[in-house]
């Protein structure tokens, strides 16, 4: 397996050490991108992606998960909406949690920018099937 | 007079009868007298003979000379056996006394059964002063008499449905704000009898808070012509109802307008207190349920981050890794092992409030135990330089389970201490305090406080933290909830962001 062409940053925003860990581990071992950005709320993400002096380095996939302090996957989706318009890039968000609540699963579907979501934890296939889609 | 009666038809007019004789000889007055649908008789004293007129024997749906012609007869089997001495008993007064012979009974007619009659009479002295005979008059009262019952039995099952049902009627006149009742409303504990009282006498019937409400019903009713149907808390008389429900309907005159509100009173204490026992049931079913609920989806999340993780690492394990690979990833086992049995802590401390309740209650003193709070947390409040005052004064004891206040202390105090506004000292304010019977607590600081508007909902949720705090742990508040509503009390928090948070707690 060799690094997908089109895939060239993934972004991970979890607040859980171990899974970040993990998630990187897979993606290098499995050589499915070069560069990991990550971001322990959905805060810190959002300052990254709305600072114009990163629109180089814009991931090509966003890891989100759920519960995390200050700002949640929830309130980011809202933000992320809003700063949209002015990335110059197709980004796609996966939603990954370990909720397995009918009404999160549900609420992630209505969002149209969520492409799927997905119950961690997420096995090596599937994570290459997600490139795959997003590539 | 004849020594005996004995007539028949056949010898009507034969004049052998004279006792018959002296009312069918005057076939003009006797005509007349029929005519009016009143059928004669005659007693005589002596002998008990009798004759009935030829109206008489009809009414009773008999030809004329049918009827047996002897008061023995009329009292033994025309009479009901009912009203037989009722009869009896006004023939004998009237001839000891002359009281008036008038009398209302029931005689057994040919073809309809027993009907209803009324009978008046006169006895007629001799010329010796001796009285020989009584003349009467006899009138089919059947119909009147059965409508009277009717209405008797009517107006009894009403008063008795009105009695059982705890109901009675009210009017209301527009005009002049009078509102009169049945007598079933006086029955009632409290209310007056006067016939008819101001409206806002009646008022004065209710509770405060009820007033407006049926100023605003009778409002509604009287200028839009809406009827109402409300249940009021009564003003509770000693053992009288505290419920009733007082339904009015407008009456409306010829021109739309309503004159008159009219409607039912109800004692509906029986019913509304076991409403409200089984709504207050219901509320506790639902609380309890919610909990449960809630416990499940922690119990179901956390556990479930936990052991996804562990999945995710064995997963990676199994792939080509090198050995420092391999070390990192057992260091990360170890780390969910440890965090697996602190959730498994949390859960079963939780478990524990539950299983706690049945606890015994003691006295609590809440200085004292506030006071060995904050000397666990000494080093704490040192290191932050807080200001802690408390004044317990108006609430200084509390039964409670003595291990929760501690816990709901500490818990409050390490939260004020932790998020505390960078910058400023912390200052904690904890006073106690009674409210309709009710001890309270608040607790107030000035920390960096949380965006409800946000987080509302997760504020007494578990692992739900709002703070980049690393030693955030998302568990306190969550016990101290589960703690005070696990004795049936409340903990509800304001709080605005970079000023501070207050607590109030209604501890039973």
């Amino acid at each position: 397996m060799t690094f997908s062409e089109n895939i060239k940053t993934v972004c991970v925003i979890d607040d859980d050490k171990i899974y970040v860990y993990g998630l990187k581990k897979l993606i290098s071992i499995k050589q499915l991108c070069p560069n990991l950005i990550e971001f322990e709320n959905g805060k810190l993400a959002i300052d990254f992606l709305a600072n114009p002096e990163n629109q180089a380095t814009l991931p090509d996939i966003i890891f989100l998960d759920i519960n995390m302090p200050v700002m949640d996957g929830w309130d980011f989706m809202d933000n992320y909406v809003k700063i949209k318009p002015q990335l110059g890039k197709k980004i796609t968000v996966y939603m990954i949690s370990s909720s397995i609540s009918n009404e999160d699963i549900d609420r992630a579907k209505s969002i149209s920018d969520v492409s799927d979501y997905l119950i961690k934890p997420v096995s090596p296939n599937k994570l290459i099937e997600l490139f795959n889609m997003a590539a | 007079m004849p020594e005996k009666i004995n007539i028949s038809l056949a010898d009507r007019n034969t004049g052998n009868d004279s006792n018959a004789d002296h009312y069918l000889a005057n076939e003009q007055l006797l005509n007349l007298l029929e005519s009016t649908n009143t059928g004669l008789w005659e007693r005589n004293i002596v002998t008990n003979e009798a004759w009935w007129s030829p109206k008489f024997c009809e009414l009773l749906g008999y030809d004329y000379g049918e009827i047996e012609q002897s008061y023995n007869f009329f009292i033994n089997h025309l009479v009901h056996p009912d009203e037989r001495e009722l009869v009896y008993n006004a023939f004998k007064n009237h001839l000891i006394d002359a009281s008036v012979y008038k009398v209302e009974f029931r005689m057994l007619t040919k073809h309809n059964g027993y009907c209803w009659f009324e009978s008046s009479g006169k006895a007629w002295p001799d010329e010796n002063g001796k009285l020989l005979k009584m003349i009467g008059a006899v009138t089919d009262i059947d119909q009147k008499k059965r409508y009277e019952l009717e209405l008797k039995k009517n107006q009894f099952i009403l008063a008795e449905t009105n009695k059982i049902a705890n109901i009675g009627g009210w009017e209301l006149n527009n005009d002049t704000s009078q509102v009169s009742w049945s007598q079933e409303i006086s029955e009632l504990d409290n209310i007056p009898s006067t016939s008819s009282v101001d409206l806002g006498k009646v008022l004065q019937f209710f509770e405060d808070d009820q007033h407006q409400l049926i100023i605003n019903a009778v409002r509604d009713a009287a200028e839009l012509c809406k009827p109402f149907d409300l249940e009021l808390r009564f003003r509770p008389a000693e053992n009288g109802p505290t419920w009733l429900r007082v339904k009015g309907i407008p009456v409306i005159n010829d021109e739309g307008k309503c004159v008159t509100i009219r409607g039912i009173f109800q004692d509906i204490n029986e019913i509304k207190t076991k409403e409200l026992n089984l709504q207050a049931s219901l509320d506790i079913l639902s609380e309890q349920n919610k909990r449960l609920q809630n416990f499940a989806h922690i119990v179901s999340h956390n556990l479930r981050s936990h052991s996804g993780n562990l999945q995710f690492m064995v997963n990676i394990f199994e792939e080509d890794i090198s050995v420092d690979d391999r070390q990192e990833i057992f260091n990360n086992i170890r780390s969910i092992s440890e965090s697996l049995a602190t959730t498994i802590d949390h859960l079963n401390e939780i478990v524990k409030i539950q299983t706690e309740i049945n606890k015994e209650l003691k006295p609590v003193d809440l200085a004292l135990v506030f006071k060995n709070t904050q000397n666990a947390l000494d080093t704490n409040i040192s290191d932050t330089k807080a200001i802690i005052c408390c004044d317990f004064s108006a609430c200084p004891v509390v039964n409670y389970i003595p291990a929760y206040l501690e816990s709901i202390f500490l818990n409050l105090l390490t939260n004020s201490l932790k998020y505390r506004q960078p910058g400023r000292s912390p200052r904690i304010v904890c006073n106690s305090y009674i409210e309709e019977g009710r001890p309270y607590i608040t607790f107030e600081d000035n920390g960096s406080g949380i965006d409800l508007t946000k987080h509302a909902d997760k504020v007494f949720g578990m692992y739900k933290t709002f703070h980049q705090n690393t030693n955030a742990k998302g568990i306190g508040l969550f016990i101290t909830r589960n703690q005070i509503e696990s004795l049936g009390g409340t903990i509800t928090v304001e709080s605005t962001v970079n000023v501070g948070t207050k607590f109030t707690i209604r501890l039973v």
